[in-house]
């Protein structure tokens, strides 16, 4: 009967009770959809972080990654690749020699990101070789052949085939130069990316800059994104006095970033839940006041203080659940909609900021859920406020009003 | 037996003129009573139903309802006791606007927790008895006043209460309705053996009171048998 109170008690005001049932619906969606839209943004840009740039974890010599001083080798490096080749959760490994050197043309000189790599290790662990636009996959230049962005490719206005000058310092710190010829152009849809790195055959870099068969960087691709840490762990052990880092420390702010999503789709929620708090409790209030009279009267005949504290909780949360399961509904049907369909933001400037122009928005069941459990939470809170002030009446003085 | 039993009863309101609107009045009320309280507005009717009722507290003075002292019962208690002990029939706003005659009437069972089974059959009995059979499902608005005033009458009664006050229930009826009402209370009175204890200031209703007891700035000035029936 209370329910059956409650339920009617919000229809005796159509249009308020439906203004509010569609706040709390689209606020909803709103927060839902937000972050389902960040949510799905991160995760293939975390995606794409470790597919294109950091693979699961990378070793390297310890301060390597600062300046990529030439110097800082891995001597035993292909033991070390062979070693965890053997591991089980392994998918690729690829041994890297890396510095940066500056890319010359007709028309342009400019540095970039030079990967000395074994072209069929790195397509393994980076798929560069998928990312091919134009030429070929290292086939075809049997001399120096250089993989280049389509991006550098327009910059520095060379084609397949161009010739371009590679100038670096090698170990002894003097400067050499290499012609090289490009075989293939690359997009990878990662502006920065693009912009930064070029890739030549390992043997050939190792020959000018007098390496031999030491590396710099040694990245290991995984079967799940969830063993990167522990399997960085275990070879930081192995390894004790290289440097073994997971993806997320390798890319600075990265593992912040990543923590900071995890309550980011609670942080907007949230927010938008005390904005549509504030609706629900001035609604309820304003309820709670144009009945003094009723409540004055059902206290009078003998409803206790916690039948009547439950009465306006048990309304309140009625008038939200109207609105929440439409808002959740909504969001999850968007949300599956362009999950699979993807938003197009063109070609907007996020490309050039390493995230990508289809965003396939994403959350998580645990999220739903946590949602929810916040929602009810509001409700019971809105309720409080308005259910203090139906107990404070004083049933002589709301009779004395008849 | 004695129902209602105040001794020396008082109601001071403080103010800046501090107001004796119930004065040293000693009352007692026996079962199957029907009995007018009267008197000029502001005479201290309602206050001292109130205070019967257990609504208000008084001043100084004690209320005893079957032999239970209400001053010494907690709020909590008294709003218990008033649901066990004591049917209320308003002058308005007796009841709720969402629900139909019949729950409104069951209402007050559900807040004793009598099974739902009772709870109907009871309902449909009592709105029988005030000649509501045919409007059990309207709600009050599609109710005149007299209407209301008599599912009002039949909620106080389901209760089953010791008795039933009523402060000016016919107030806002027109004289046909009034008459009716009363012609209800009456006979639940006579037959049913119901105590009702009503404030009026309508001389017609004055008339159909067994007892009358006449207030006057808080005492009681005059306290007479009409007629035995
Ligand atoms: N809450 C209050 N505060 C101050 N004075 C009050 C209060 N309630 C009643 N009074 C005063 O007490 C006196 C008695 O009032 P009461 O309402 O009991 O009279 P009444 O006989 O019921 O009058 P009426 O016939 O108009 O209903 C009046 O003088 C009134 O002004
Ligand atoms: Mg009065």
């Amino acid at each position: 009967m209370i329910f059956k109170v409650a339920w009617r008690n919000i229809w005796r005001h159509k249009v308020r009770s439906t203004v509010v049932f569609i706040a709390i619906a689209l606020g909803l969606w709103a927060g839902l959809f937000t972050s389902a839209f960040t949510h799905g943004m991160m995760n293939q840009k975390i995606d794409s972080v470790i597919k294109m740039e950091m693979s699961h974890f990378q070793i390297h010599k310890p301060g390597f990654r600062e300046e990529l001083q030439v110097k800082l080798l891995m001597n035993d490096g292909e033991n070390i690749v062979q070693a965890i080749q053997e591991e089980k959760e392994v998918i690729g490994v690829s041994g890297r020699i890396v510095t940066m050197a500056m890319l010359g043309s007709a028309n342009k000189n400019g540095s970039v990101r030079l990967n000395g790599i074994n072209p069929d290790d790195e397509s393994i662990v980076t798929g560069i070789n998928e990312k091919l636009v134009e030429g070929e996959y290292f086939r075809g230049v049997e001399r120096n052949p250089i993989l280049i962005s389509r991006k550098i490719a327009e910059k520095y206005k060379v084609k397949i085939k161009s010739k371009v000058v590679l100038t670096m310092q090698d170990m002894e710190g003097n400067i050499v130069a290499g012609a090289f010829k490009v075989v293939g152009l690359f997009d990878t849809q990662n502006g920065m990316y693009d912009e930064l790195n070029v890739f030549v055959r390992r043997d050939d870099m190792a020959r000018l800059l007098g390496v031999g068969n030491s590396l710099h960087e040694i990245a290991v691709l995984l079967g799940r994104h969830d063993m990167a840490e522990s399997m960085a762990d275990k070879y930081q052990h192995v390894y004790p006095k290289l440097e073994v880092l997971p993806w997320m420390d390798l890319s600075t702010g990265m593992r912040m970033m990543i923590e900071m999503m995890d309550t980011y789709t609670f942080i907007i929620v949230g927010i938008i839940l005390v904005a549509l708090l504030f609706s629900i409790v001035n609604t309820m209030l304003m309820a709670v006041l144009e009945r003094v009279k009723e409540i004055g009267m059902l206290m009078s005949i003998g409803m206790s203080k916690t039948r009547v504290f439950m009465m306006i909780v048990v309304e309140t949360i009625c008038l939200t659940f109207l609105g929440a399961p439409l808002g959740i509904l909504l969001s999850y049907g968007s949300i599956s909609y362009f999950g699979t369909h993807g938003i197009n933001l063109g070609d907007a400037a996020y490309a050039d900021m390493g995230f990508s122009n289809v965003i396939y928005p994403s959350l998580e069941y645990m999220d739903y859920l946590v949602v929810s459990m916040m929602v009810i939470i509001m409700a019971v809170l809105a309720a409080i406020y308005p259910a203090i002030k139906a107990l404070r009446l004083k049933p002589v003085e709301a009779i004395r009003k008849i | 037996m004695k129902v209602i039993e105040t001794i020396n009863l008082s109601k001071i309101f403080e103010g800046v003129v501090p107001v004796h609107a119930v004065n040293q009045v000693n009352l007692s009320i026996e079962d199957n009573e029907f009995t007018a309280i009267v008197g000029p507005s502001g005479s201290g009717k309602t206050t001292l139903l109130n205070m019967i009722g257990g609504l208000d507290r008084p001043t100084s003075g004690t209320i005893k309802v079957n032999q239970i002292a209400l001053n010494e019962l907690s709020e909590n208690e008294l709003i218990n006791f008033r649901l066990k002990h004591i049917g209320f029939v308003f002058q308005s706003y007796n009841l709720i606007p969402v629900l139909s005659a019949k729950e409104n009437a069951e209402f007050v069972m559900l807040l004793q927790n009598i099974p739902a089974k009772d709870r109907i059959a009871r309902v449909e009995a009592l709105l029988k008895e005030v000649g509501l059979e045919d409007k059990m499902n309207n709600r009050p608005s599609q109710l005149s006043g007299g209407q209301q005033q008599r599912v009002a009458v039949a909620r106080a009664l389901a209760s089953k209460p010791d008795f039933v006050l009523a402060d000016e229930p016919t107030a806002n009826l027109d004289s046909k309705s009034a008459e009716n009402l009363l012609d209800i209370m009456h006979r639940l009175n006579k037959e049913e053996g119901i105590t009702f204890v009503f404030s009026t200031h309508d001389q017609r209703v004055i008339d159909r009171a067994r007892r009358v007891i006449t207030l006057e700035d808080g005492k009681i000035i005059s306290d007479v048998i009409q007629h035995e029936n």
